[in-house]
Formats: C-alpha cells, structure tokens, sequence
C-alpha cells in the first residue's frame, strides 16, 4: 500500500439552475478515511456539491467519481457505497425506532438478522439503546438527529455525508452528536464528508475546503490554514475605522473592516508592537485587543476574498 | 433491471403497518361500505323491491367492495405525498435501486392494502350473512387482485401530479367519487342513458366491478348482473394498471432526474 486510494474525486464539476452557477468548476479529492469538512456561507454551493457526489441532481459539467465510481455513469454503485444524512430528517414519525431502521435496512437489501445486529450494536453506540420501541415523533431534536445518523449507516457505507449534521440544535446536543461521529469514525475508519457552517466544529476535521460562490478558495488542515493566517489578529475600534485601515495599511497590510471594528494579522510573537499601538494611534483608538486566530478568522478572511 | 424484493418488501411491510396502527383509517374503511350497503343499500332496495331475482342490496355488494378498494388504494398510493412532504421520500430516494422502483413498491404496497381492506370486509360480509352461497371464489380472488391493482393504478397517477396533501378535498370529489359514481357500481350500465355510459365505458375502474360482479352475481338475464366478458374486463384492467405505471413513474423519474423533487426535499429552489 504506497498511497491510501480516493474516496471522492471530483474534477471541473459544475452545476447550473438556469443563470445561476451554483458550483463553478469545482476539484475536490478526498483520500479513504479522511475527516473531511466543506465550509462556506449559505448558498455557497456545498449541498450542491454533496447531491452530486451523492448522485441526487446531475452535474451541468464535470465530473466526479466517489468510492471510485462515476456519479453519472454508476449512480447506483456509489448510492450503495455512500451513507447520506440530509439536512432534514427522513425518518417515519409513525414508526418506532427500530421499525425505521429496519425500513432502512430492507432497502439497502440487508437481512433481517444483520439489520438486528446492526441496529443493537448502532444504537448502543448512539446512546438511543433504551429508545428501541419508542416512537421516533416522540423522540427529542438530538435524538432524532442521532437516530437520522444511524439510520444513514446501517448499511456499513464506506463514505458518509453529512449535510449540516448539528444545524438546529443546541451547544450541549451539538457535542453529543460530535462524539458520536466521532466513536463511528474510530469504530468504522469510514471517510467523512461533512459541511457546515458552525466553523468551531469543523476543528476535528483533518481537512477543511472553503468553498465560495461555488468555487474552492482555500483548503488545508484547520490548523495550516488558522496559522497562515498569522500569530494574532489585532482588533482595533475606532471612530474611523478608514483612515485608521490606510495609516496602519503600510505596516500591518490589509484588514477587515466590522462595522467600526478593524481585523488586522500579526505575523510576529512580539506583541508590545500592538501594544504601542494605543499610544501611537491616540484618539483614533476607541478600544483595541489581540487574540489568536480560528477557523472563524479563516473564512471571514476567504468571505472577503483576501486570502 | 434487477429484481430487488427487499427493498419493494419493505415498502409493502411500511405500509401494512402503518395501515393497522392508524386504526382509524381501516374503521372508516369498513364502516363506508356497510353505510352504502345497509342504510342506502336498504332503503333504495325498498323503494325499488326485488329487481329480477337479486335485491338491491346484494347488486350493491361488488360496488362497495369496489369501493373499500378505491379508498383503501388511493389513501395508500398517497403516501408517496405524505413521504415527500415528511421527508421519508429521502430514505428512498438514497437507497441503491433505480428509483421507477419506488413507483413499483408503492403501487404494489396500494394494492395489497386495497385487497387486504377488502378482505376484511368479506369476512365482515359473510359473519352478516351477506355474502351470496353462490359467490365464485376464484373470480373473486381474480377480481379483488385486477381491482386492486387498478385503483392502486389511478392513485399513482393521481400520486404523481399532486404536491401537497392539502387538497386532499379535491382528490375526494374530482377522483373518487366520479370514478365510483360513474362506474356501474350502483346501477347497471346497460341501462345507464348515452352520456353516462360512455363516461362509464371510459371510466377502467367499471370493469373491476364487472369483474366483481362476475364473481357475486353472474351474469343475469335481468341484466342487472355483469355487463361485459371477464376476459374484456380482464385485458382493460391490466392495460390500464400498466399504462398508469409507466406514466406515474416517467414522472416520478422527471421529478427525480430533473431534480425539483430534491429541492423540495430539502427545502431549496436552486442556488444552494
């Protein structure tokens, strides 16, 4: 084994709504087992991208190819290569958990004593063990969420989608559902796909993409990318928030203006520095701080297209 | 094509169950033929006394079992609605199988539940006594499984063209009280006037219940038992059902392929 094979690969993909170019040219590859975030605003493009890959709309241009079969071509083989979970639940409110899941099952042709086995040792996993017979509309948001994750992987999938998996539910919720793609991860060594818009999560992730208007601006590990953004960023709060942008242009280069807050990098460790800068700038200083960068930082700076 | 039971037992077994647990639905289901027969069945048979050797109310039996299966059928088919609206459509639609056979289970999962509806009624019918001794119960299995799978047949269409369940209302009173009362179901063809009976020859749903009649009533010299052969009944049914497969999946496949039924899956309008 010289070099872990491709889960997804996707080169040029395109996909157009009529004028709109909701992805635009996209090239992704995505090596077995790896943690895999796509980031980026709404309407970026990335559940675009995941229903493609995923075989659910058809790509305008491109093409991709996911657990080594071509989207277009071997829908059928890449559906039952690949768990989805959408944005959205798709379970039964009538039916009881295990009745969901082995609806689930039957329709990925597996037998009745496997979707049993399977369903044990899964809801065992997500904490839903003691839930079996209850009704899934009687469940709460996370364990609904968490039910919709094990449903997306009764079949064993070897990639796994998640659209958004925590959107909607509370920080507590969020951790707990984290967790548990965490222990499946470390259980299962599936490759996952996952986007989402809360950035703090995506920290485990071993890659991350911005994506933005359909393209792909930035990708590395989270930390690459929050390093090549510098040591701090430096907020300053001014009257001013222009004049004060060009006079500290020269030195600290471009910045991010927020409202009457600007967002400058720091490259150096010295940050007396930055801190003269209180003294220097006078008046034109309402309020000024200096933190290490995240993720948060990281797309701010893609958003504005200056990195 | 491969052939994936699992898959389509799945969707057979969801709906059975569904069909038992919400207990309400099947109530009504048995109770809206016993009104037809007992109190309307009753009434009219009065007033028109014993028509050529068979009582109104027995001539009124293949009609309403007819129309436990038009019902039971059409409620089912419109699950492939509620499971768009609800999301379920989702398991189905990521699951690795070509997704006209979703279209094939549903259709199927209609129609075992129209048939089951169906048989519960029989029984219904022969604890009342009402069930004729000369009743032929081979027909009757052939005519309940053509039946079936025909109504199974107009609720997939009917599936297929319907966004919401909201007008539900309007499925009531544009589909299936004309298809029922337009049918033969409750007065012979042959003496329905010109214009009625040619919507009633149109209508495919009539020859269901000729064939039903074949089986409860024969034909009658009165003419108030069977109108046509079993064999015409038998080939307009099947051409039908097979007619309303193909036409409800290339549109289900349209909405899939062509991608509107994902974005109401998942709530976008393109753009996302």
């Amino acid at each position: 084994m010289n070099q872990a094979p491709l889960a997804v690969r996707a080169s040029g993909l395109v996909k157009r709504y009529g004028d709109v170019l909701a992805v635009d040219g996209l090239d992704l590859d995505i090596p077995a087992g790896q943690f895999f975030g796509l980031l980026g605003p709404n309407g970026s493009g990335k559940t675009s991208t995941l229903h493609m890959l995923a075989t659910l709309i058809r790509p305008s241009g491109g093409s991709a190819r996911v657990a080594g079969h071509d989207v277009v071509k071997d829908a059928l083989k890449v559906r039952a290569a690949i768990g989805l979970v959408f944005q959205e639940s798709a379970l039964d409110r009538t039916l009881s958990v295990a009745e969901n899941l082995r609806f689930a099952g039957l329709l990925y042709n597996l037998t009745s004593k496997i979707i049993e086995e399977r369903s044990a040792e899964l809801l065992e996993l997500f904490d839903l063990a003691d839930r079996r017979n209850w009704a899934v509309g009687s469940l709460s948001g996370g364990m609904r969420r968490a039910l919709d994750i094990v449903r997306g992987v009764i079949h064993h999938p070897r990639i796994l989608f998640l659209d958004e998996p925590t959107i909607g539910l509370d920080l507590p919720r969020r951790r707990k559902i984290w967790r548990f793609i965490e222990k499946l991860r470390a259980r299962t060594g599936m490759t996952v796909l996952l986007t989402t818009h809360y950035l703090e999560e995506a920290d485990s992730c071993d890659r991350v993409a911005f994506i933005k208007s359909g393209r792909l601006v930035k990708s590395g590990s989270p930390r690459e990318l929050v390093e090549s953004l510098g040591r701090y960023i430096v907020e300053i709060e001014s009257p001013d928030v222009s004049a004060l942008a060009r006079r500290l242009g020269s030195g600290f280069g471009d910045c991010i203006k927020d409202e009457d807050v600007a967002h400058f990098r720091y490259a150096g460790e010295d940050v007396t520095r930055v801190a003269q800068l209180q003294g220097e700038l006078g008046a034109q200083v309402s309020a000024l701080r200096w933190r290490r960068p995240n993720l948060n930082d990281v797309f701010l700076w893609v958003a504005e297209g200056k990195l | 094509m491969t052939v994936q039971w699992r898959p389509v037992y799945a969707v057979l077994e969801r709906e059975v169950v569904r069909m038992f647990r919400q207990r309400t639905r099947l109530i009504s289901a048995m109770v809206r033929p016993l009104i037809w027969l007992f109190v309307i069945g009753a009434g009219f048979g009065a007033v028109l006394g014993q028509a050529s050797g068979v009582s109104y109310q027995q001539f009124l039996i293949p009609g309403v079992l007819g129309l436990t299966m038009l019902f039971g059928a059409m409620l089912a088919a419109l699950t492939m609605v509620y499971d768009k609206e609800s999301g379920v459509m989702r398991m189905l639609i990521v699951a690795p199988f070509a997704h006209y056979w979703i279209v094939i289970a549903k259709m199927l999962a209609a129609a075992l539940a129209a048939v089951l509806q169906a048989l519960l009624l029989l029984i219904l019918l022969a604890v009342l006594g009402t069930l004729g001794a000369e009743t032929r119960f081979g027909l009757l299995a052939l005519g309940l499984i053509a039946t079936s799978l025909a109504c199974a047949g107009i609720g997939m269409l009917v599936a297929a063209f319907t966004r919401t369940l909201d007008n539900f209302a309007a499925i009531m009173n544009f589909v299936i009280f004309p298809v029922f009362f337009l049918s033969g179901s409750l007065y012979p063809v042959n003496r329905l006037p010109a214009i009625l009976k040619a919507v009633s020859l149109a209508n495919p749903y009539t020859y269901g219940v000729d064939l039903l009649k074949h089986a409860t009533l024969g034909v009658l010299p009165s003419g108030m038992g069977a109108d046509f052969r079993v064999w015409v009944d038998l080939a307009v049914l099947a051409g039908f059902t097979l007619a309303a497969l193909l036409i409800a999946s290339w549109r289900f496949s349209q909405e899939s392929a062509y991608e509107p039924m994902i974005h109401i899956l998942t709530g976008k309008h393109g753009g996302g």
